[in-house]
This record gives C-alpha cells, structure tokens and sequence, in this order.
C-alpha cells in the first residue's frame, strides 16, 4: 500500500484530508511546520507527500529541498489555495511531480496521489494554465533550445487540461492513448524544472498583453 | 459545538541562561579591549564594569593590572559565543570586593606602593563610573525619578555618584595650581560631565523608547484596518454560511469569500479603471457562481485590455457560463482564456448531460443563436460541441490587433 505523508501547517484543512485518503492509502504521518516535517519524512520514507505551499520558515520549497538531499525518491504533489504563480512555479522547479488546489474534490486527490505514486505528473487545470503562460510568447535560449520552449503537442495537452478535461479525456480529444498524455506531461514537468529560461523564475512580476 | 485548535504547534522556545562556568576564557564579543575583564567577570559572575575598575585600580600600582591583564590574555583562549552568565550574590560580590581592598592594602605594605593619593583618586573615579555604567540603569539622577528602577539598582548609582564626588574632591584638594588657574572651567568641565553621566542614558532610552512606540502605532493601525476588512468581509460571510442549511449555498459563499480574501491578502485585487478582460471574466465567474450556486474553475492565460470587441467576447462568454449553470446540471463549470498570436479564445467548458446540437430545443437554440450572433457581429466566431452524455463546450474566438 502506498504510505502517504502530510505537511500542512493548518490543522483543520489537514485532519479533513487525512480522513478522505485513509481508505485507500496508508496516512504515515503529518506535520505542521518545516523542520518537523523535513525529520519525520527523511525517518518515515514515504512514497507519496502532500505539501502545502505556504508555511512558516520556508514554506513547502524548504521541505521540497530538504528531503531531496536525503531521499530523492520521495514524491511530492503540492497542495495549497495560493494561486500565486511564481509560488506554484518555484515549487515544482524545486522537485514537486504536481501541483492542485485545496478545493479539488476528495476522489481527485486520490487520483492524483496515485499518479504521482506511479511516478507521473499531476497538472490541475490552473498550473496547466501558469506553465502556458510561462513559457508562451518567448524566445528560446540559445543554450538549450529545446528545453526552453513547449512542443505543439505539449500545448495542446495543457490546453485540454486547463479546459478541465481529465487525462482520459484529453487522450480521446488528441486520438492518443492516456499513456502517451501522461508522458507529454511529465516532459512538460521535466521543462519546467531543467529550462533556464529566467522568465520562468521572474515572470510573474510581468503580465503578458497581446 | 466543539473547539478546534488551527494554527501552529506550540514550540518550547524557553530562554535558557548557560550556568556559570569557572574555566576563564575570554569575551567574544562585548568586549573593550581583549575580553579579559568581560572573561573574568564572567567567570566570578560580576558586573564586567567593576573587574574592568579593578584592572585600572591595579595598573596604578606600577601598571601591575596591565602587567595581569596581558598574562591572562595569554593564556586563555576566545570563547565563540557569547552568553549570559548566572550572576552571584550581592553578598558574594561584596566579598570579592573586600578581597580586592585586602589585596590594594597588602599592595600598600610594600615597597611597590606609588602614593595613597593616585590610588585613591584613580580607584575612586574607576569604581564610582563603573557603578553609573549599568546597561539596564537609566543613569544615576534619573534612576532616583523612574519609579521602574529597584532598590538596589538605585543604591548601586548613590555609591557610584558618592565614590566620584569623592575622587573628585580628592582629587581637586591635591592639585592646588590647576585649581588656582581656572576654578571656573574646571568646574563647568565637572558640572558637563556630571550632567552627561547623571542623564545621558536616560535620553538615548527614551529616544528608543519613543521609536517602539511608534512603530507599535503603525502596527496596531494596520491590525485595525485588517479587522475592519476581516469584519466587512469573513466574518460576514461566515455569519451567512452559519445561517444557511443549504450545502450548495454554503459552499459557494466559502468560494467567493476565499477568492475575494486571496486576491486582498495578495494585492490581486483589481484597480480602480484598469479594464482587463482578465479581471471582467473572473468577476463574471463569481456572478455566476453566486447567482447559481456552481463553481466556475477559471484559468487565464494572457491578457487583453477591455474594448468593443473583447466586450462582445465578455458577454457572450458571461452567457455560455450562465446557460452551462442553467441547463447542464454539472456540479463545476471550466472557463479557460488564452491571449495568443493576435488573436483570443474563450472556452466554457462542462461535464454535464449535453444535448444533440442538431435537435434542441428552440428556447436553447435562441440561446445558442444569440451568443453567436454577439461574436460574429464583433468580428468573431463562436463554435458550440455537444453531445448528449459528454458535456458541452463552447469556444469563442475574437481576432485583436496585436499591441
């Protein structure tokens, strides 16, 4: 069974998600603040952690990088009502494998702790739509262009998500298989963590007009 | 009703005072020359001023307290940190400073001995200056007025002020053609320096002390205002969400609440005059949402300023959303904007029961007609996909010039 941990440095939000994954997943443990949590994780080697983005003391990117040093098999899909992008960004450029939002309905969040336990992305509507926005209009870096920039068909997934189609959705609208959607996200995912493009890290600050 | 603890685990964050050890090593950091007197002070668990006294007392002695002070800085090492010793006994310190006088007598006896008069006039105005200067005293006339200042610490500045009249007047009775020569400057000089030691700290903490209490001001100003918002807005909302027995009512309020509570908590919130379809189409979303209690999912990519025919988009955006809240029996709604290559999109998306494009209804079909033909008027095109089961989308599209 797959041991899921849970930092959240509010309780209540915390003890209501506990008790919706508890029938499916096995709850190791919680924490409710930075250091804490770091210890516990690297003791307990949880499959799967659930993050909020905003903590004291670093929030979820010190526990992120904390852990990663020591375990880097841990996987972590964060979880938090923050839509601020550069947050959810600089989040998923420090290891987290997904990003959803704290309203998303209890049978979701158990779909997405098992895709992130199999060891795929998870892309909820909304970071679907902050990655878009990240990489469009710029132009790629001559280091590395590839990883600078989305293919045509990355897009295309990522449109669908932040349409709110699901993944098995969005692979009959493209006539692909959901095998070959989770593989377009993960390589998306892989971009946002590798691309040096500095837009990514600074690019909130400025909106795009067309 | 129960109550339920959110925030924080409370921390032991408890001050711990570091016992006094008796290995002597010198002061790290509070320090005036090398941290001997800071060191030794430390070790006997006495106030650093008076060991630093005793140095200066002894150095009359044919610079014997300069000769001790180096050998002891050779031999002992840095401490690395800086902490904050136990101190003794009022009674143990008098002790220490007898033994002091018995040692300054013993002194005395031998041949070493420069005069009684150096010794008295240097240890006097030592150990008097080293009784005013106590970090924690607001100085020694002051200390007679705060009525904060305790007993003892009160004491302590009287000895000091008497042991400096003292050294002074020793001091003046000795130096008779000094005197002679400017008895007024002299005692101007006095009466500034008396001045400065008797109130001198006094002003800087008050100084400080009025820096904290504006600063805590400005602090209490902004909590006002957050609460004033908290009140207008959560407290309101948690009042309704209280009295509602609907869930779908409920949940929506949350919704709304949350959204608008982020957006201040974030600065999101809009401006005053800056027309931003961005900014139309989420207050539009929470309309809807309000009006029909489903929760529209809105992600914006891009942007566009509000004209004639982004206001068309609007509206025939802000239509789809409510015929989606109507008609799909969906339980969330998906809006999804994008601003790409001089052109914008619109997508409102649902998962509900859908319809056969080709045979509905003429009310739907109006309705469907209408979000078109307000796209098409302004330049644009809209595209509706259904099917019965699979929820319905509709895409709207309106060329921009590029800007």
């Amino acid at each position: 069974m797959t041991k899921v941990y849970l930092v959240d440095d509010h309780r209540l939000f915390l003890a209501g998600v506990k008790a919706e994954l508890s029938e499916e997943f096995v709850m190791v443990g919680s924490a409710y603040d930075v250091d804490s949590a770091i210890e516990e994780i690297r003791g307990l080697d949880p499959d799967v952690v659930l993050i909020d983005v905003h903590m004291p003391d670093g929030g979820g990117i010190a526990v992120v990088e904390g852990v990663g040093e020591t375990n880097p098999d841990v996987k972590f899909l964060a979880l938090s009502v923050s839509d601020q992008a550069e947050d959810v960004i600089a989040m998923i450029r420090a290891g987290a494998r997904g990003y959803v939002t704290k309203t998303i309905e209890p049978q979701d969040l158990a779909d997405a702790v098992r895709r992130i336990d199999a060891g795929d992305a998870v892309f909820s509507p909304r970071l679907a739509g902050f990655v878009l926005d990240a990489f469009a209009g710029a132009m790629p870096s001559e280091e590395d262009p590839e990883l600078d920039q989305l293919t045509s068909r990355e897009k295309d997934v990522l449109r669908l998500i932040a349409r709110g189609f699901a993944y098995k959705q969005v692979a009959r609208k493209l006539n692909i298989s959901i095998k070959t959607v989770e593989t377009h996200v993960s390589s998306v995912l892989r971009k946002l963590q590798l691309s040096n493009r500095h837009e990514l890290a600074r690019w909130a600050s400025k909106r795009r007009i067309v | 009703m129960s109550l339920i603890e959110v925030g924080p685990a409370p921390r032991d964050d408890q001050h711990v005072k570091t016992k006094r050890d008796l290995h002597l090593r010198r002061r790290g950091g509070d320090r005036v020359v090398a941290g001997v007197a800071g060191g030794v002070a430390d070790a006997l668990g006495v106030s650093d001023a008076f060991v630093r006294a005793a140095f200066v007392t002894l150095s009359t002695v044919w610079g014997l307290g300069i000769l001790v002070y180096m050998a002891i800085w050779l031999v002992t090492v840095d401490r690395v940190e800086d902490t904050e010793p136990e101190m003794v006994e009022l009674q143990q310190a008098l002790g220490l400073g007898i033994a002091f006088a018995g040692l300054m007598i013993l002194l005395g006896t031998t041949g070493l001995w420069p005069s009684n008069v150096l010794v008295i006039i240097v240890g006097a105005l030592a150990f008097g200056t080293a009784a005013l200067t106590d970090r924690n005293m607001p100085g020694p006339l002051a200390a007679l007025i705060d009525p904060t200042v305790e007993k003892p610490g009160r004491l302590r500045m009287l000895f000091g002020v008497a042991l400096l009249i003292g050294g002074l007047a020793v001091f003046a009775a000795n130096v008779g053609p000094l005197y002679e020569i400017g008895p007024v400057l002299l005692s101007v000089a006095l009466t500034g320096v008396g001045i400065f030691i008797a109130f001198g700290p006094w002003v800087a903490r008050l100084a400080i002390d009025l820096g904290t209490e504006r600063r805590e001001r400005i602090r209490q100003e902004e909590r006002a205002e957050m609460a004033a918002h908290l009140h207008d807005s959560v407290l309101q909302t948690l009042a309704l969400i209280q009295r509602s027995d609907d869930p779908a009512r409920m949940s929506i309020l949350a919704r709304h609440q949350e959204t608008e509570l982020r957006d201040w908590l974030y600065g999101n919130a809009p401006l005053e005059g800056a027309d931003l379809i961005s900014t139309a189409l989420k207050d539009a979303a929470r309309k809807v949402e309000a009006d029909h209690q489903v929760p529209v999912d809105v992600v914006v990519v891009g942007d566009h300023t509000l004209n004639e025919s982004t206001r068309a988009l609007l509206g025939a955006a802000n239509e789809a959303m409510v015929n989606a809240a109507k008609h799909s029996g969906a339980d969330r709604i998906s809006l999804y904007f994008e601003a790409e290559n001089g052109s914008l999109a619109v997508y409102v998306t649902d998962q509900g029961r859908g319809f056969e494009p080709a045979g509905i209804a003429m009310d739907r079909r109006g309705i469907a007609e209408s979000i078109r033909a307000r796209v098409e008027r302004a330049g644009g095109e809209a595209h509706i996909d259904s099917e019965p089961g699979e929820g319905t989308e509709v895409i709207l599209r309106m060329p921009v010039a590029a800007t």
